[in-house]
């Protein structure tokens, strides 16, 4: 029989065991890089050389280094492109989809479709369509509008690849908005049906009211994805980030920063610590906003 | 212990272990004497070699491991994409492999790291062995060694597309020979192709200047020039191509492989290769193929660029004498000369190009251009400075593309791009 000393010293370990894998996990894939990471950004570490304690000279060089404040700028209008059109495209797609009629599954693994797609094939598929001489451009030019180098002009580049990121995510958010409506009470709509109001109406004042937090989780998550977005512009815009460089955004500035066997890996880190700053900054943000929604 | 201080104390830890990995480099494990006996295991890491020369690696190993029966050779295989990355991390990590298949710039950081060995001190007795500019292309500006074998070498000519070179009113038979043609019949196609058929593909790059007669480095090897006025005058010469549509619009953001695709696709005119590209063309382009048009590459020098590869040895090796006597049996004049019989490379070995292999016609197109290249390699150079990162390659690219799109005068971009190569290459 276990004494009273000995129980009260087992309730003290027995939940530190149970977390102690995912504690490990967490550590070790999470923490020490993150640490570390925070640590090389005060360093002038190379891949192959070990750094030396620079303070926040790298911080400082960020300041004047032009291809940062492109890369600022770039993953900013990311956000300010993709979110909205994240926040609402779905939800339309959802109430679409969302009516049990038959043939419905057909279409909603359709819109699904795109969010199991590699990135790469995905992305490689859309530089074929919007190719100089891609099928795009050759629609384009029978109807007489004339070829459109939507990857070789930099605005037009990074729209395209807002369409991509906006056309691969539509299903994946479109699954979450589908959870929500299933929460949505029937007799809310029909209540406002029998007071009149039309289908817009109720949209605006009964569908989006009720789904509300979940507009704030999908604003949250897709603000964060579009900030560290790398894939998309990096196979469209190429290596080197678009004409001139022009459509580099900050992740893609880290990787090439960093990698490589001349990578600047402490100014890399400094990249990445910015990086992380402002995802903390978009996070707080958005859950501040809903925070005075509610109130 | 308060919880606020066993916090604190949790973070200081965390802190200082990172930091603990940022000390200086140890020098362990390895010696730069390569004349014990040669036994023990070794790995070897080749580029992207095994999907195609598989059955030939294998019995090289096994030669070596014939010849010397108290060695025992793990080959390795990277995929080409990403292989510097994975070279670092290797490196950074302590698993570089004891022999490992490398390229001028890519030896330069190891060698800088500590990481390669010497060969001028550890197998100095090979030297004659191989040509002398190839043997140089891995000694390493600001260092006393050499730091690589070399192994193959290419080059490549221009291929041309007679068809469209026909329809643009040029002459298909007589393909640009200097640069002025080259400019001139590149408006030409433009203009006849309203635009549509480019002749060139890609923006000029470090070789492109180096070709042009543009002296790359300053005689001490201490800073970049090619800002002087050839530079700009090429950089003016492509803007104006670029303007008439005579280099593509997508060359901005184009790679080798896109420009090789628009080459087969008709887009593009012009386009520097390989005999290895001869089959691509015979298999994914027949109509390309019926029309290809072949001639030299243009050069302001009177020397073709050439592409170096090489075999570098671990100096953290534990078995130096067995890495260094393999490193040379690939690359010796003998196994050279069978894979090149396989592939079209060329050996690095002195004589070998010599060869009646690399001499005598029989009429085939790949024949042909393996014979011109043979002959343009002995006088070729490797353009391309050792010293010139792939940081500092991305700089010079965004500034050229800057100038090509009227964002800053040649000059200008030329100027930052120089700029910031020096301040790279001043950082290590």
């Amino acid at each position: 029989m276990a004494t009273p000393l000995r129980i009260k010293r087992q309730r003290l370990f027995s939940p530190w065991l149970f977390a102690a894998p995912g504690l490990l996990v967490t550590g070790t894939f999470v923490l020490y890089p993150f640490v570390s990471t925070l640590v090389n950004s005060l360093t002038d570490r190379r891949t192959l050389l070990p750094g030396h304690f620079v303070g926040l000279a790298n911080f400082r060089e960020l300041l004047h280094d032009d291809m940062f404040w492109t890369g600022l700028r770039n993953s900013s209008l990311y956000v300010l492109g993709v979110v909205p059109a994240l926040v609402v495209l779905p939800l339309l797609l959802a109430l679409l989809v969302q009516k049990n009629i038959p043939g419905i599954t057909f279409f909603r693994s359709a819109f699904y479709t795109p969010v199991v797609a590699s990135i790469v094939v995905v992305g490689l598929i859309w530089v074929w369509l919007l190719d100089e001489r891609g099928l795009v451009n050759s629609l384009l030019e029978t109807v007489g509008i004339g070829r459109v180098g939507f990857l070789s002009d930099q605005w037009l580049l990074l729209l395209s690849a807002m369409a991509v990121t906006v056309w691969k995510g539509l299903g994946y958010y479109m699954i979450i908005y589908l959870a929500a409506l299933a929460n949505v009470p029937r007799e809310l709509h029909e209540a406002a049906a029998v007071d009149g109001a039309g289908p817009v109406r109720r949209f605006l004042s009964v569908t989006v009211p009720a789904v509300r937090s979940t507009m704030v989780l999908v604003a949250a998550l897709s603000s964060v994805a579009a900030f560290k977005v790398f894939s998309e512009v990096y196979l469209m815009a190429g290596p080197s980030g678009g004409p001139a460089g022009e459509d580099t955004t900050l992740v893609m500035l880290v990787q090439r920063t960093g990698t490589g066997l001349t990578g600047r890996v402490g100014y890399a880190s400094a990249l990445s610590v910015v990086v992380f700053a402002v995802t903390v900054v978009l996070m707080l943000l958005v859950l501040r906003a809903d925070r005075r929604e509610e109130t | 212990m308060p919880k606020s201080r066993r916090t604190l104390a949790a973070a200081a830890v965390a802190l200082i272990l990172p930091l603990s990995a940022c000390g200086s480099g140890d020098d362990d494990g390895g010696t730069q004497d390569a004349s014990g006996k040669v036994e023990g295991d070794i790995t070897f890491q080749t580029w992207n070699l095994r999907a195609n020369f598989k059955p030939y690696f294998e019995d090289l190993i096994a030669g070596f491991e014939h010849k010397y029966p108290g060695a025992h050779v793990k080959w390795v295989d990277q995929p080409a994409e990403g292989y510097p990355d994975k070279l670092s991390a290797d490196a950074a990590g302590g698993t570089l492999p004891d022999v490992v298949n490398v390229s001028p710039d890519l030896v330069a950081p190891l060698a800088r790291a500590g990481l390669a060995l010497d060969l001028d001190k550890a197998a100095a007795s090979f030297k004659s062995a191989y040509l002398p500019g190839a043997w140089a292309s891995h000694q390493i500006p600001g260092t006393s060694g050499t730091y690589a074998f070399p192994w193959y070498l290419n080059t490549g000519p221009l291929f041309y597309n007679k068809a469209l070179f026909q329809k643009a009113g040029l002459d298909p038979d007589q393909p640009p020979k200097t640069y002025d043609d080259l400019f001139a019949d590149a408006l030409q196609m433009a203009r006849k192709s309203d635009g549509k058929v480019a002749t060139l593909a890609n923006v000029p790059t470090i070789e492109d200047f180096g070709r042009y007669g543009v002296p790359l480095m300053n005689k001490e090897g201490t800073g970049f020039a090619f800002n002087d006025a050839k530079g700009v005058e090429l950089l003016t010469e492509y803007k104006r191509l670029y303007d008439a549509k005579a280099l593509d619009p997508q060359a901005l953001t184009a790679t080798p492989e896109s420009s090789g695709k628009k080459f087969l696709t008709g887009a593009v005119a012009m386009n520097p290769g390989s005999a290895l590209d001869l089959g691509n063309f015979k298999k994914n382009a027949p109509g390309l193929y019926k029309n290809i048009g072949i001639t030299d590459q243009i050069t302001s020098t009177g020397h073709a660029n050439m592409y170096v590869m090489g075999v570098m040895v671990n100096s953290r090796t534990e078995h130096t004498p067995a890495a260094v006597a393999f490193a040379h049996f690939v690359t010796d004049a003998q196994h050279q000369m069978s894979f090149a019989r396989k592939v079209a490379i060329f050996p690095s070995t002195a004589g070998s190009l010599d060869d009646p292999y690399f001499t005598e016609e029989d009429g085939t197109d790949e024949t042909r251009v393996r014979i011109a290249a043979a002959k343009s390699l002995k006088n070729a150079v490797n353009y391309t400075p050792v010293l010139f990162s792939d940081q500092m390659k991305t700089a010079l690219r965004n500034e050229v593309a800057k100038a090509l799109q009227g964002k800053e005068s040649p000059k200008e971009a030329l100027d930052n791009a120089v700029e910031t190569a020096d301040r790279l290459l001043r950082q290590g």
